[in-house]
């Protein structure tokens, strides 16, 4: 483009000084950005790395879960046959010790307490003397790793009692 | 600027991403996952809920739990598909006022639009509490098949949920374009995408700008919800074989089993077995009773190669009815879960005899495309610096001719990078940089760059002086290299022009060569390292000798000597092994050196403290 076009067209002749200027402006903001790219980027990076230390176990957790499961099932079908042994509580408590240390906590939910889906999952419904809609009976714990929700309490919620 | 999101609203599970740096990366929910369920629920205190706390509760409020909404967006209430549908979805629906659907959630009767709008509401705060700023723009993704009024409601929910929609956007395309493949010329793409519930097969053409869809298939009813339903049905009926027990009707065993099955079958995709077990899974008159039972890779792909057949099926008439020959495919991509199994891998692979893409999530590729086609939009910050990377790596050659990389090939320029060195011998007063690149072990069998000398060193022992070499190549890919004794302060330099001017052919076939011989040149490299070990201890002992020459015993100086003898003899010979164990035997033997300066020392104390260890 020459420059009689560039009159023609109206656009006001850019001076070399104000090209460099212009261009001093672009690259000065290209390189700002490109520091506070980096910058964001480690910052983000840090965050990123605290998640994982944190919640990286989460996963390994959940491999966990079923087998506290298993032996809250064993537990309770010793109980009723009158065979539970102090000794299995013990080995209970010992690995859940262990797994207490890496920051897995099981959650407490009781009979009557009101359906909350951020830490509870119904299952089904059963009847009785508890108010409708709340909890009846906790069928399998919850479990926060951290705080965070690994595994909500899988619960069975009250309905009321049909009358005979 | 606010940032627009790409949206992918799926049928089970959407998910949303963004741009940044020139990356797209999913955007966590609150609840810390990258996907979240497509259901919406309205609670018994009239509370919404939307998400996996939807879905958390939907056993026991089936009536208010709405999913599978995007069956019914958009469609007319005589369409065959919502008559189907409506058969097994479990929420209450009625025709709308203008013939289209309307479904009861809570005691509200809501269009479908309502429903997603709800969903994509939820995205929406979620990413705006994630990134930290207002998000008002959005690229949603929809099915290939969708007709206008579909796309259309679609559009109408993002608007809702009161994002501005920037472009409805088909999902195939947006997987495409995660793997970039919208830069490629005329090519044509299939996507193959397995969900949870639904199955699509588009054919993609991609020239100049565009991505067109040239034809589309699939199932709206078959998915990985059908392969976890199999496997169920059949563990179910050999544990009744088995143990004569039946626990179709126990809704907590089909629970545990339902989320044991589907730790198996992610396990089958990396193992060929995989073992269930549920200790106490119900109990009889006799007692508990447990299930444990084996799963094979084989017996799960029996149980669901009629799926696999099936798909196969619709892919082939999807690529017969464009007219295609299967030669003429380009690429392949897996969308979906399902397809990270290695069945489906397979019997795709197969068919169209090639690879399939399958490197991102299949879970999130969608997303990914559409933040990527959001990108685009945004036309992301002018972008003035295009920054190229080093294709080879550039060193120098270092004791026993062995090649000591600065800068790795692949790093980022400009960079630079500092490495301190010493001399080789006592009294060197001037070292050689010879400047090499290229992948190999060794310095001979890469490319000379540059030579140069560093002199006026000032005589003393070896590996005393610091010798501070510099790389740095600037953003022109011209490569300066320097070195300055700390010392003296004298400094040398070479500027290397040419030093990524090297053909794209070149540079592979560098890369190929240092690849073939990588076995031989590590080889060559312990030999070399094992060497300067041997030397840098044949130095050690003799300076030992030397500066403890009176405080030996003659007897030790002379198992000393024979033990150098020892190393020197095998030293430059090839026997590995050799030259290692005398260099062990001769660490051994001089250690004997200091066993009688202490035991010396014991008798008369040291007041000398300039004197003992720590001057090398």
């Amino acid at each position: 483009m020459n420059n009689d076009e560039q009159k023609k067209e109206g656009p006001p002749m850019e001076g070399e000084g104000e090209q460099l200027k212009r261009e001093r402006e672009e690259y000065l903001n290209g390189w700002k950005r490109a520091k506070a790219d980096l910058i964001n980027y480690q910052k983000d990076e840090g965050k990123r790395f605290e998640e994982v230390m944190k919640f990286g176990m989460a996963e390994m957790m959940r491999d966990f879960i079923p087998v506290l499961d298993s032996f809250d099932l064993a537990l309770s079908m010793f109980e009723r046959e009158g065979k539970a042994e102090r000794g299995m509580y013990m080995i209970q408590a010992q690995l859940e010790d262990a797994l207490k240390k890496k920051g897995l906590e099981r959650m407490t939910t009781s009979v009557g307490m009101v359906f909350d889906p951020a830490l509870h999952e119904s299952v089904g419904e059963i009847e009785s003397d508890a108010p409708p809609g709340t909890i009846a009976e906790e069928i399998e714990k919850g479990y926060r790793l951290q705080g965070r929700i690994v595994r909500p309490a899988r619960v069975k919620l009250a309905k009321l009692k049909t009358q005979n | 600027m606010s940032k627009i999101i790409g949206i992918d609203l799926g049928t089970t599970n959407s998910a949303a991403a963004v741009v940044e740096a020139g990356q797209p990366r999913i955007i966590e929910n609150v609840e810390g996952n990258r996907t979240m369920p497509s259901v919406v629920a309205v609670n018994k205190a009239n509370e919404r809920l939307v998400g996996l706390l939807a879905k958390r509760q939907s056993v026991t409020n089936p009536k208010s739990t709405i999913f599978s909404v995007k069956r019914l967006i958009g469609r007319k209430w005589t369409d065959p598909e919502v008559q189907r549908d409506k058969a097994w979805l479990p929420y209450e629906m009625k025709e709308s006022g203008s013939g289209g659907v309307e479904i009861k959630l809570g005691d509200e009767w809501r269009s479908p639009e309502e429903i997603s709008a709800m969903i994509l509401a939820k995205i929406k705060a979620d990413c705006e509490a994630k990134l930290g700023e207002t998000i008002d723009e959005a690229v949603i993704t929809v099915p290939a098949y969708f007709d206008d009024s579909q796309r259309q409601a679609t559009k109408n929910a993002g608007e809702i949920a009161g994002f501005k929609v920037r472009r409805i956007l088909n999902e195939p395309t947006a997987a495409a374009l995660a793997y970039g493949l919208n830069k490629k010329t005329n090519e044509k793409i299939v996507v193959y995408d397995f969900g949870g519930g639904t199955f699509d097969v588009s054919v993609l053409e991609v020239g100049g700008d565009t991505v067109e869809v040239k034809s589309t298939g699939g199932d709206t009813h078959l998915g990985g919800d059908d392969f976890d339903k199999a496997i169920n049905e059949y563990l179910v009926k050999e544990y009744k074989k088995q143990e004569g027990i039946d626990i179709s009707n126990d809704a907590l065993a089909l629970q545990r089993l339902k989320e044991a099955t589907e730790r198996a079958k992610h396990e089958l995709s990396t193992s060929f077995e995989a073992e269930i077990n549920l200790p106490y899974i119900t109990s009889d008159a006799a007692g508990p009773k447990h299930f444990l039972m084996k799963l094979t890779r084989a017996k799960l792909e029996e149980l669901v190669r009629s799926e696999i057949d099936r798909s196969i099926t619709i892919l082939d008439k999807v690529i017969t009815d464009a007219k295609l020959n299967i030669k003429a495919i380009d690429e392949i991509v897996l969308v979906g879960g399902q397809t990270r199994m290695p069945a489906i891998q397979e019997a795709v692979k197969k068919y169209f005899g090639k690879d399939p893409h399958r490197d991102i999530n299949p879970d999130e590729v969608v997303a990914l495309g559409a933040a990527v086609q959001a990108g685009i939009l945004q036309g992301d910050v002018k972008d003035i610096l295009l920054l190229d990377v080093t294709p080879l790596s550039v060193g120098i050659e270092t004791l026993g001719g062995i090649f000591t990389r600065l800068i790795e090939k692949n790093t980022t320029i400009p960079t630079a990078k500092t490495q301190v060195f010493s001399t080789a011998a006592d009294s060197q007063t001037s070292v050689e940089i010879h400047v090499l690149q290229g992948e190999r072990q060794m310095a001979s069998d890469n490319k000379t760059l540059a030579r140069f000398i560093l002199d006026g060193i000032p005589p003393s022992p070896r590996g005393m002086p610091q010798i501070k070499v510099i790389f740095d190549i600037d953003a022109n890919g011209i490569l300066n290299v320097s070195a300055k004794d700390k010392a003296t302060g004298k400094m040398q330099s070479v500027k290397i022009e040419a030093s990524t001017g090297m053909s794209k052919e070149e540079v592979e076939r560098l890369k190929a060569e240092a690849a073939a011989s990588a076995e031989t040149d590590r080889a060559k490299r312990e030999i070399a390292e094992v060497r300067n070990n041997a030397d840098q201890l044949l130095y050690t002992a003799e300076k030992s000798l030397r500066d403890a020459s009176d405080k030996v015993p003659a007897e030790v100086k002379d198992g000393i000597n024979k033990k150098i003898e020892a190393l020197k003899s095998v030293k430059d010979g090839s026997d590995l092994e050799r030259i290692k164990s005398a260099t062990a035997e001769l660490s051994n033997e001089i250690q004997k050196i200091g066993a009688a300066m202490y035991g010396k020392g014991a008798q008369e104390p040291p007041h000398e403290p300039s004197e003992g260890p720590g001057t090398k």
